[in-house]
């Protein structure tokens, strides 16, 4: 106890003198970073022109600007932070060799508290400094990117809002980023807790963006508390590392931690203490949290109450990769618990079909998508879980652009039709006029999904994930459960677009159109009938009371987006072959980074040649059916997907002549029981209700009576007690000197007769 | 004179039964001053209740200070004396203004300063 | 040494005193007042009777008796009395006989004082202030007077609380007078103050002519003067000291009470001296404030005050 007050004492010593000593941060700075080299400054522009962009929406706040202004400042500076991000993955790959670098803030944390054995001084110091390396480059690439075009996306979008939501929208937008950023960069376990924590505010706050709507603002609670049970994992997480490895510093964490690795690697598990092997665990439950795992999934879904922009960049992009981010980065830690990777693989492979059969069966195509990333998620946590790192950040990369597309597709297709997402009251859209665009990139996006073989980055990143899971030994049946996986995906993907995009044009518009909140019609929404839409240059301006509703085609910003996002979808491909001796630029961008952990044969061609001695079980390579699976996973997954579109053309769009229905309608009837549990999302919310909800439901309001019974009348028995007293002893007080006097002398005269008679000389 | 009042015979000195005599008559004018002060309404009269009082106190302090043989009792009662004094002045002056409002000078007159 | 007396003897004539107390205490309708003196004189007569009894070898003089049954008595008429005016002049009355019984006692000063004090400056405040406060009894009738001067408040019970403190008092003196240790016989504890008073005991001799006129008293080699008090002799002497003798000190010269108080006073309780005199000027400037503070007649006690007419005269 003393040694604590000590150690606060000296502490707060220390930030005296360092108050003193004039604030000399560099001084502090390679001290801090260990030996890591300086990174160039640049670096420090990622988080600050996010910064900027947020304070810069604030102000537009205050001044009242009801103009776009607030996108485009966003735009420029996210733009400004792309580019910043290019630079910096120039100068982490450019050098001979690749090592991290540290960017250094100012300091944050220096709390020393004595010395401990060995005469080292007991201290935690985290700065605010950035750790980058090749990791930290590849995921502040498509996150800077994607938010500089979905900003761009959203000015748009989010057009109907002008005025002071749009300026809370943008700065929150800024602030994600800015925390997301934080969470990457961060060369310490403190700041990517802190962009751990401010990912989840903004992603509450726009969630609840339209607060007036109770479902958004349940929704928003929902992500919030759910996302709260992973962050108390991974707090605990951080508190069990730096107690046990008294650093919380990425440079010296990964040196402290590598004599277990070497442990790991020979399989000797039992000589790693247990506290070392439950901290990967604990930073599961975060990542799994934060990611939507299983069973803290069911927020995402929900999440879909937010704009559309901020359902693909946070929802589907970025924020949710988080977690993936999170064990990749940790990789090291993970190898030393035989139990974390498995629990990763299997929570992964689980989710990813619990969410697929869902999705399969939902009529929202928001939702759809939702679910499609929760399953995609799962994939990634399979990846990772058997190994293969690269193919999960592959995975991530180029979800991150496909997804992002398809949920701003999606978005297209809302902000267009009223809000409406049933995929049974749209039909053929991409048909109707000025929607061709949007259908094509919904269609790359859909394949991509899908892993339609050859022509998308999806297929090959989902390939990586496939083969390794049958490569690495004992994770067969998680390679069999993802390839069932990988069709379904496949079917419910293109179950959306034959639906919407293809088929008979028809549609029936969203209550959007009549009633309000539709985010980019909310300002016609409001306006009276017939009144014409200036500032949409597609206006359906026939206003709604006449029973007219025109579509309302993306303009030229969507329009952008969606095709850049498109491109990139298909370029990302390239990512697969070039530098194909890494693995792929994905390969050589993790492999040279703290991921690292690389089964060397989870390289496709050739590599696999060398057997995964560093899973430490001596095992053989796993095979698929007897063959290699790194050489047969192309044709197998392109033989999984076809048929799962082909299911898909069969069902939903062979022969369809209106919106509403289709052939699979009696194959929903025949399924029955299964349908409807899909449908109802196997009923995890209500099971969730009725094992948590209820029951803590049930307890506050015994609490509360409890309060009111038992503490309120215990507080308020206190209060009788001397007030009944009081009105008792305050019949005397009747202000007559005389019985006052009275009492005095009589008191006076009882103690004088007592002590007479009580003592005895 | 100094043979008729025997007790005053310098410097002899005073028995405890006779220095009793003088306590139980101090003892009586207390507890007249207090029966006093009980009993009567008049502010004034309460107050002069209130001397008599110091009265009685005073001639134990004679008393025990003639026994003693020394003046320390005495020099005490010259300090009542002062504390009477500044009693009274304080006292009437409250009584005066008391009574201006009043009309009266009956104590049950004011319990409203019970507050 | 027994007890004085017989302490439950003297809680029953406590008894007997309370009961005459209560008996002559105003009250509504007949109040017999010359029973109640009567049987509290009683009371106190059986005390000194009783105390007379066991102590016969030390009784207090007859002036003692007679002061204490003045000041007894006029306590008991001060308490009784329906007219403030006379009340007051009871008081004076107590006054004059406590004063008696200090000059009993051997202190001369504080008696005077306490005549000069309270008789003559505290008691004619008192005095103005009821006639002040007072509307004159036109008629000799008791009706005329303020019914809270005719009748007393709760005379049992206060009766009772009194004499049950004076019961309590003088039993705890009964008990506790014969321990206190008396001074040695012989000893003066004022006798040494004659040391500090040479011109006193020179001017006593000269007058008495036990040394020449131009005599001092000498001063010895302390500083102090030559005085031995316990043979009670003193060295006196030409002014130059050229020739000394001895000269005895009669025995009539001694420290008399004022001059004991005096030293008293001025060496051992300069503080308080200074204290009380901050009292009384404290005293004085808040009855000058009070005095100047001007007061309106209660709201309710304004139509009585003008009469049932109401209104202005």
């Amino acid at each position: 106890m003393s040694d604590v007050t000590t150690g606060i004492l000296t502490a707060l010593g220390g930030v005296g003198t360092l108050a003193a000593s004039g604030g000399d941060a560099a001084a502090h700075a390679p001290a801090s970073g260990g030996a890591l080299p300086a990174a160039s400054p640049l670096v420090l522009l990622i988080p600050l022109l996010p910064l900027l962009g947020c304070v810069l929406c604030g102000l537009c706040a205050a001044a009242g600007v009801r103009t776009k202004l607030p996108a485009w400042l966003t735009v420029a500076c996210l733009g400004a932070a792309f580019v910043a991000a290019l630079k910096m993955l120039g100068d982490a790959t450019g050098g001979p060799g690749t090592h991290a670098t540290i960017a250094h803030a100012f300091d944050w944390f220096r709390i020393e508290w004595g010395k401990g054995p060995g005469g080292v001084s007991r201290e935690l110091v985290a700065n605010f400094s950035f750790y980058v390396d090749t990791l930290t480059c590849l995921w502040m690439l498509f996150v800077t990117g994607l938010a500089t075009l979905i900003g761009l996306y959203a000015s748009e979008y989010m057009a109907g809002e002008r005025g002071p939501g749009y300026c809370r929208f943008f700065a929150a937008f800024n602030l994600f980023v800015l925390s997301m950023s934080c969470l990457v960069m961060g060369d310490n376990l403190l700041l990517l807790y802190l962009g751990w924590e401010g990912v989840g505010l903004c992603s509450y706050l726009l969630i609840g963006y339209f607060y007036q709507k109770p479902s958004a603002v349940a929704a928003a609670k929902k992500a919030f508390i759910m996302n709260r049970i992973g962050d108390l994992g991974l707090a605990l997480g951080i508190m069990l590392t730096f107690v046990k490895f008294g650093t919380v510093e990425y440079a010296e964490l990964f040196e402290r931690i590598r004599p277990f690795v070497e442990l790991a690697r020979h399989g000797r598990f039992d000589e790693i203490p247990f506290s070392v092997q439950l901290i990967p665990l604990l930073f599961t439950v975060g990542a799994f949290g934060k990611s939507a795992q299983l069973p803290l999934y069911v927020w995402l879904p929900d999440a879909m109450e937010g704009p559309t922009p901020v359902s693909a960049l946070i929802h589907a992009a970025t924020m949710v990769t988080a977690g993936v981010y999170l064990v990749a980065r940790f990789i090291p830690f993970y190898v030393c618990s035989d139990l974390a990777l498995p629990v990763v693989a299997w929570v992964g492979t689980l989710t990813a079909l619990t969410a697929a059969t869902i999705g399969m069966a939902q009529f929202d195509i928001k939702r759809i998508m939702a679910y499609s990333t929760v399953s995609q998620l799962g994939y990634m946590f399979a990846g990772l879980g058997v190994l293969t790192s690269t193919g999960a950040a592959f995975h991530v990369f180029t979800h991150a652009f496909f997804k992002a597309l398809l949920f701003l597709s999606c978005g297209a297709v809302m902000h267009g039709f009223g809000g409406q997402l049933d995929l049974r009251k749209l039909s053929g859209v991409r048909k109707m006029p000025g929607w061709g665009i949007v259908g094509v990139c919904m269609l790359v996006g859909c394949l991509n999904l899908s892993g339609f073989p050859l022509l998308t980055s999806g297929f090959f990143s989902k390939d990586m994930i496939l083969a390794q899971a049958f490569t690495t030994p004992g994770f067969a049946a998680i390679g069999w459960i993802l390839l069932l996986t990988a069709g379904l995906t496949a079917y419910y993907t293109f179950r959306v677009y034959f639906r919407v995009f293809e088929g008979p044009s028809q549609f029936e518009p969203g209550d959007e159109a009549h009633a309000h909140a539709d985010p980019g019609d909310q300002a016609h929404a409001h306006a009276p009938a017939g009144h014409a839409h200036g500032g949409h240059e597609h206006g359906h301006g026939q206003g709604h009371g006449d029973g007219h509703f025109h579509p309302h085609a993306p303009g030229w910003a969507i329009n952008t987006v969606l095709a850049v996002l498109a491109v990139c979808s298909t370029a990302a491909i390239g990512a697969y072959f070039i530098d194909r001796d890494h693995h792929g630029w994905v390969g050589r961008m993790v492999d040279s980074s703290t991921a690292a952990w690389e089964a060397p044969g989870a390289g496709h061609s050739g590599a696999h040649a060398e057997p995964p001695a560093e899973t430490g079980h001596g095992a053989a390579p796993g095979t698929f059916l007897g063959m290699d699976p790194h050489a047969v996973m192309y044709y197998v997954s392109a033989v999984v997907a076809l048929v799962g579109i082909g299911a898909a053309w069969w069902l939903h769009l062979a022969g369809r002549t209106a919106a509403a229905t289709s052939r699979a309608d009696g194959l929903l009837a025949a399924a029955g029981p299964v349908a409807r549990g899909a449908q109802g999302k196997w009923f995890v919310d209500e099971v969730y209700d009725a094992l948590v909800v209820t029951p803590l439901w049930v307890l506050a309001h015994v609490f509360h009576l409890l309060d009111k019974l038992l503490i309120d009348g215990l507080v308020n028995l206190a209060g009788w007690v001397p007030r009944g007293a009081g009105r008792t002893a305050s019949t005397g007080q009747n202000g007559l000197l005389h019985s006052y006097a009275l009492g005095m002398a009589g008191g006076l005269a009882i103690v004088l007769v007592v002590a007479l008679f009580m003592v005895k000389n | 004179m100094s043979a008729i009042l025997a007790q005053a015979d310098y410097p002899a000195l005073m028995s405890a039964p006779t220095l009793f005599h003088y306590l139980v008559v101090s003892a009586f004018m207390f507890g007249l001053g207090l029966v006093g002060f009980l009993t009567r309404r008049n502010l004034i009269i309460m107050f002069l209740c209130t001397e008599l009082m110091f009265q009685a106190a005073g001639l134990a302090l004679v008393a025990f200070s003639r026994f003693h043989l020394n003046h320390t009792g005495e020099t005490f009662v010259i300090f009542v004396l002062t504390v009477a004094a500044a009693e009274a002045a304080m006292a009437l002056a409250l009584v005066v203004l008391l009574f201006r409002r009043k009309e009266t000078l009956d104590a049950e007159r004011w319990e409203e300063m019970r507050g | 040494m027994g007890p004085l007396i017989n302490p439950w003897l003297l809680y029953g004539l406590c008894a007997v005193g309370a009961a005459g107390v209560a008996l002559a205490l105003p009250r509504r309708g007949v109040s017999p007042q010359v029973v109640g003196a009567g049987v509290g004189g009683a009371g106190l007569l059986g005390v000194f009777a009783a105390l007379g009894v066991s102590n016969a070898a030390h009784l207090p003089n007859l002036h003692f008796y007679l002061f204490s049954a003045i000041a007894l008595g006029s306590a008991l008429r001060v308490i009784t009395h329906p007219r403030p005016v006379y009340a007051a002049l009871f008081f004076v009355l107590t006054i004059l006989a406590s004063c008696g019984l200090y000059i009993v006692l051997g202190a001369e000063f504080m008696g005077f004082a306490l005549v000069i004090v309270y008789a003559g400056a505290i008691l004619i405040t008192y005095l103005f202030v009821i006639m002040l406060a007072t509307q004159a009894p036109t008629a000799d009738r008791v009706d005329a007077l303020s019914e809270y001067d005719r009748v007393s408040r709760e005379p049992l019970v206060a009766t009772i609380v009194g004499f049950l403190m004076v019961g309590a008092l003088t039993g705890m003196m009964a008990r506790g007078v014969g321990t206190i240790p008396a001074p040695a016989p012989g000893a003066d504890p004022r006798a040494g103050l004659l040391m500090m008073l040479p011109g006193k005991v020179e001017r006593e001799l000269r007058e008495r002519a036990l040394i020449g006129r131009d005599d001092v008293i000498l001063t010895a080699s302390d500083g102090l003067p030559a005085m031995d008090l316990a043979a009670r002799t003193v060295r006196v002497g030409s002014p130059g000291g050229a020739e000394q003798r001895t000269a005895p000190i009669p025995a009539d010269v001694r420290v008399s009470n004022v001059e004991g108080l005096a030293f008293e006073l001025i060496a051992n309780h300069p503080g308080a001296i200074e204290i009380a005199g901050v009292i009384l000027l404290m005293a004085m400037l808040g009855a000058v404030v009070l005095a100047r503070k001007k007061v309106d007649l209660d709201e309710h006690e304004r139509p009585a005050a003008f009469g049932p007419g109401g209104g202005h005269p």
